[in-house]
């Protein structure tokens, strides 16, 4: 098990920032956790369902994030301390609940953990997610380095009881997924017993019932803004937020999150401890006025470095405003005027030539020596990676019929997609079938809207595809619409059984829980024809007969159709290690690059089981990384890879 | 001229034929490749190859053809008349059983030659077209002699016919007689004259080529949108255009029957033929066609026209003559001359169409103007 559960009191763990949050959890006495999976931030679910029965707690996976923070809410509400996950995409989708959650407030501590992704390593966009602490008026904490993850997210807990509201806790992938030295607290048993009180009156919000409702929005905004003042008068004095540094500096850098971590580096790489302030927030949203306006007075020069949009560099400008005369003339940097980039993921380079810049130093430059010896041992200890399908995945072999199906039926058919790991369909891997890429459920949603055009003369075939999880998540409302409103489209679900990007969790769909238990499955099947779709389910891996089904389905007029693409994730639990076929090639037969081939397998299909031998001028299988599924030997136009069963 | 000149691959393919509207459905590129596939009435690119040579352009109809260089090969170079390519002999005819007529379109001759050379062993497989529905063809090939009556009568949209050549030509070594319109027939008479490396021991399989006169034929996709716009929702039982004076399409609907006029059928006409010089399909060993005699429609009806332009046709003829299953009649004088006009007809308006589309006078995509005139 775990040293997130087991570790005891004192004792120094290296955690990573997600398990961090979630012994911090733990140490707070979270009782119910709930999300929805997304990078970076899926590990604090996972970790904690891991422990679920050692601690009492209740863990799900939910169908959304805004079921989510609706499930954790309820915890929050029936007097259970209550813990919300999700990436910044996901807290778009949990922002409706949010708003009014934050209108009436919360009972037992409830905090809503948003793990952002700046430079979108592995999301499509850089949102983030702080504004909403902002627009809809609770309090948000970052922490600063991994101890602070872990002990942040214990008071997390404690701050929305003082100030009875949601309090969001943001990281970000380098906080998340980066390791550091965390001294362990004690694990609190946390209460057992969940009651939900509704008697009082409609103010009475730790007895009556739980409604915002109209009439009653002014005195419960009026309410919300007391509480967001107490949590202000709380930062003032807060221990997360700490200065380092000389009392006159001249810089002044205000910094949180990772960034902080950047900020310390670059100081000390540039040796500038005795110039410059380190100004270290640890509470971003409300701001402490009083400790920023002592620190802006020490110095003419403020950098501000933040991961994510210029949030602390707007407010801390507008709070120097206010100030007024007494703040005295101030320069600021950040990401809006330089020297930071506006966009894109700070690192300790970055923060460093922007220190070095502002304080008339040369810019810092790496070991020439050092940088050429990685490089080197880049090219032969890195192998090459292709952003591309895992071989033996479903999704290869889906985009190749829907590919072909649409290239044949040459009346400009396309796809609308989203996220999930088929958003890789806009590429070459997928055959760039995907036309659209937006939100989880878009592509549907896009579909239904691109299905009523047909009066205006769009003769276009429109499709769509959506992951089993994203089904679930976001595609039932655009599919309901479809079919209500009587769009021309084809859903096609490419089903791999699981949250297959994010590493296998289970949805609505699955029939387990997140720590393995069993639950009753959905129908995603039953679900489409209870709407009123013509339904239709085929393997993928069975080329010819799917085929055909796409090409009979994009013949139909009228209405919507849904495809049921049904084949598990190669690295589903069920899959993973087994191989169904041993893959051979002929090379009398393999034809490679001549007329009637051009290497077919290697150039277009691109799985990367298979190589293409540039001596020998043959393809051959890489048996290691093959899984085995067979579909190549569909492909090959000879005939010259061949599959044997694999005696079980 | 050097057949590989500009043979482009792929490319050819997609920027010249396909992109200018040019491809004829004939389905030579596909079958010998996974890169195109015909589906319903079209060929399709499915995936990009980047070869700079391929069969595909050196087999398309449409690729760059030495029309010139191919009639030299394959005929003798004293049958060939500017207007109708080879000519040896110009016949009318019709099948002598009155069952077969009946089934036909005009005079059962195709049917008729088709079961005779399978019969006779000339052939072990003959690839015909079907018509599959109202809407769409798809070629078969068969070897039982009986069974060639049920696929006569005419067909409105393009079947893949040289795709099902490619398919049985690389199989069991076996005499092949393909049933072919213009474009299809070209696309194998390029085969047949420089089959490219690797394709020479399947190319001595195709044994004979019987060519369609060929007006036009109709986009599936219009013909399907013409037929909804007619008929509605209503189920089509069957769909003819009589050999009267073709002037109207007859719709046969479970509500009854509706004719609809030709000009409306003729904007179903595919794209690419109007870029089509080929009324009597030059490239066969004999070809075959309508009658008509200059009293008009109602004398001939029922007959056949057939071009004999090989020895092979010519030979193939008239064993159907002596054998007694196909009827001759005098061809009236008038008869090859109307045929001339009627082929240098089609030639010019090609010609036209070629030159708005290429911004050219001579250099006209995919041939020259006088390789068209047959000069």
């Amino acid at each position: 098990m775990s040293i997130v559960s087991t570790g005891a009191k004192g004792q120094t763990a290296l955690l990573m920032g997600n398990d961090a949050i979630a012994r911090g959890a733990l140490e707070a006495g979270v009782r119910v956790v709930a999300g929805y999976p997304g990078t970076p931030s899926s590990e604090i679910i996972q970790t904690l369902a891991d422990v679920a029965s050692n601690h009492g707690l209740y863990v799900e996976w939910s169908a959304n994030e805004k079921v989510g923070l609706e499930v954790a809410a309820a915890g929050s509400f029936a007097q259970l301390r209550s813990l919300a996950v999700m990436k910044q995409v996901g807290v778009n989708v949990a922002s409706d609940f949010l708003l009014h959650l934050s209108e009436y407030g919360t009972r037992a501590g409830l905090v809503l953990v948003t793990c952002e992704d700046p430079g979108g390593l592995s999301s499509t966009n850089e949102g983030d997610s702080r504004h909403y602490a902002k627009m809809m008026e609770f309090p948000l904490i970052e922490p600063g380095n991994f101890q602070e993850a872990k002990d942040m997210a214990a008071w997390g807990f404690e701050l929305s009881e003082k100030v009875h509201n949601v309090v969001m806790f943001r990281s970000v992938t380098r906080m998340s997924h980066a390791s550091g030295n965390v001294v362990l607290g004690e694990i609190s048993p946390g209460p057992s017993k969940a009651r939900f009180q509704f008697d009082g009156d409609m103010m009475d919000q730790m007895g009556g019932p739980v409604v915002t409702f109209p009439g009653m929005v002014d005195p419960m905004h009026r309410r919300q803004l007391e509480k967001l003042e107490m949590a202000r008068k709380i930062f003032e004095t807060s221990p997360f937020n700490t200065y380092t540094g000389p009392n006159q500096p001249d810089l002044l850098v205000i910094t949180s999150s990772a960034a902080s971590l950047y900020a310390r580096e670059a100081i000390d790489l540039l040796h500038v401890a005795e110039r410059v302030g380190l100004l270290k927030l640890g509470t971003t949203w409300p701001l402490p006025p009083k400790l920023l306006a002592k620190h802006l007075k020490t110095s003419e020069k403020t950098l501000i470095i933040e991961e994510g949009m210029p949030f602390l560099e707007d407010n801390i400008k507008a709070l120097w405003t206010e100030l007024g005369p007494e703040a005295g003339t101030k320069q600021f940097f950040g990401r809006k005027d330089g020297p930071l980039p506006p966009t894109d993921e700070l690192n300790p380079d970055l923060v460093a030539r922007a220190l070095a810049e502002i304080l008339g130093l040369p810019a810092p430059t790496a070991d020439q020596a050092y940088m050429g010896r990685a490089a080197e041992l880049a090219k032969t200890h890195a192998p090459f990676r292709a952003m591309t399908f895992c071989p033996g995945c479903p999704h290869r072999a889906s985009y190749w019929l829907l590919n072909s199906a649409l290239k044949q039926d040459n009346r400009r058919g396309f796809v609308c997609g989203d996220i999930g790991c088929y958003t890789l369909g806009v590429i070459g891997c997928g055959f760039n079938t995907l036309k659209t890429s937006h939100a989880m459920g878009s592509g549907t949603g896009l579909a239904s809207g691109f299905g009523k055009l047909n009066r205006f003369g769009f003769d276009q075939p429109v499709m769509a595809v959506c992951g089993d999880s994203t089904f679930f998540h976001a595609a039932m409302p655009a599919l309901v619409n479809a079919i209500h409103n009587r769009a021309d489209m084809t859903l096609v679900l490419v089903d791999n059984s699981g949250t297959a990007m994010t590493g296998f969790q289970p949805h609505p769909g699955s029939s387990s829980d997140a720590s393995g238990g069993e639950l009753p499955s959905v129908d995603i099947a039953r679900i489409c024809e209870a709407m009123g779709a013509e339904v239709a389910i085929a393997d993928p891996f069975e080329m010819e007969r799917a085929e055909k089904t796409i090409l009979d389905l994009l013949d139909k007029e009228d209405g919507v159709r849904v495809l049921i693409l049904r084949q598990a994730c190669a690295l589903s639990p069920g899959k993973k290690g087994k191989r169904l076929f041993e893959m051979a090639v002929d090379e009398n037969a393999c034809l490679a690059e001549e007329c009637g081939c051009n290497r077919l397998c290697t150039r277009i299909f691109g799985c990367p089981g298979l190589i293409w031998d540039p001596e020998a001028k043959k393809t051959r299988i890489d048996e290691v990384i093959c899984v085995g599924c067979g579909v190549c030997a569909s492909i090959c136009p000879t005939g010259a890879i061949s599959k044997k069963e694999v005696a079980s | 001229m050097n057949e590989d000149k500009g043979n482009q691959g792929q490319a050819w393919i997609r920027n010249q034929v396909m992109a200018q509207g040019l491809c004829t459905g004939c389905a030579a590129c596909v079958g010998l490749c996974p890169y195109q596939k015909f589906y319903r009435d079209q060929t399709a690119v499915i995936h990009e190859c980047d070869r700079t040579w391929g069969r595909c352009s050196a087999y398309c109809p449409r690729g760059q053809v030495d029309l010139g260089g191919l009639r030299t090969i394959l005929f003798e170079p004293r049958d060939i008349t500017p207007e109708l390519g080879a000519v040896k002999g110009l016949y009318m005819t019709r099948s002598t059983d009155p069952e077969i007529r009946d089934r036909a379109q005009h005079g059962g001759t195709v049917s008729t030659l088709v079961a005779l050379t399978l019969k006779e062993g000339f052939i072990h497989k003959a690839v015909l077209a079907e018509r599959k529905n109202n809407q769409v063809s798809e070629s078969v090939a068969i070897s039982d002699p009986d069974a060639v009556a049920s696929f006569a009568g005419s067909k409105f949209s393009v079947a893949p016919t040289v795709a099902k050549f490619n398919e049985i030509s690389q199989g069991e070594p076996s005499k092949i007689g393909v049933v072919a319109t213009p474009c299809q027939a070209l696309a194998l008479a390029r085969m047949r004259a420089y089959p490219q490396p690797g394709d020479e021991e399947r190319m001595k399989n195709l044994a004979l080529v019987i060519g369609l006169f060929c007006g036009w034929a109709l986009s599936f996709r219009e013909l399907r949108r013409l037929i909804k716009e007619k008929a509605g929702a209503d189920r089509i039982q069957g769909m003819d255009i009589p050999p009267s004076q073709h002037k109207i399409m007859e719709l046969h609907t479970e509500k009854g029957l509706i004719e609809i006029p030709m000009e409306e059928v003729q904007t179903c006409i595919r794209e690419s033929c109007r870029y089509c010089y080929d009324l009597t399909c030059e490239f066969s060993d004999l070809s075959v066609g309508s009658a008509r005699s200059p009293e008009g429609w109602a004398v001939d009806r029922g007959w056949n026209q057939v071009l004999v332009r090989t020895d092979k046709g010519q030979a193939l003829l008239d064993l159907a003559r002596s054998r007694g299953i196909l009827e001759f009649k005098a061809v009236p004088p008038e008869n090859l001359d109307r045929l001339k006009a009627a082929s240098l007809g089609k030639k010019n308006t090609c010609m036209i169409q070629l030159e708005e589309v290429s911004g050219r006078k001579e250099d006209l995509i995919y041939t020259r103007r006088e390789a068209i005139l047959c000069q």
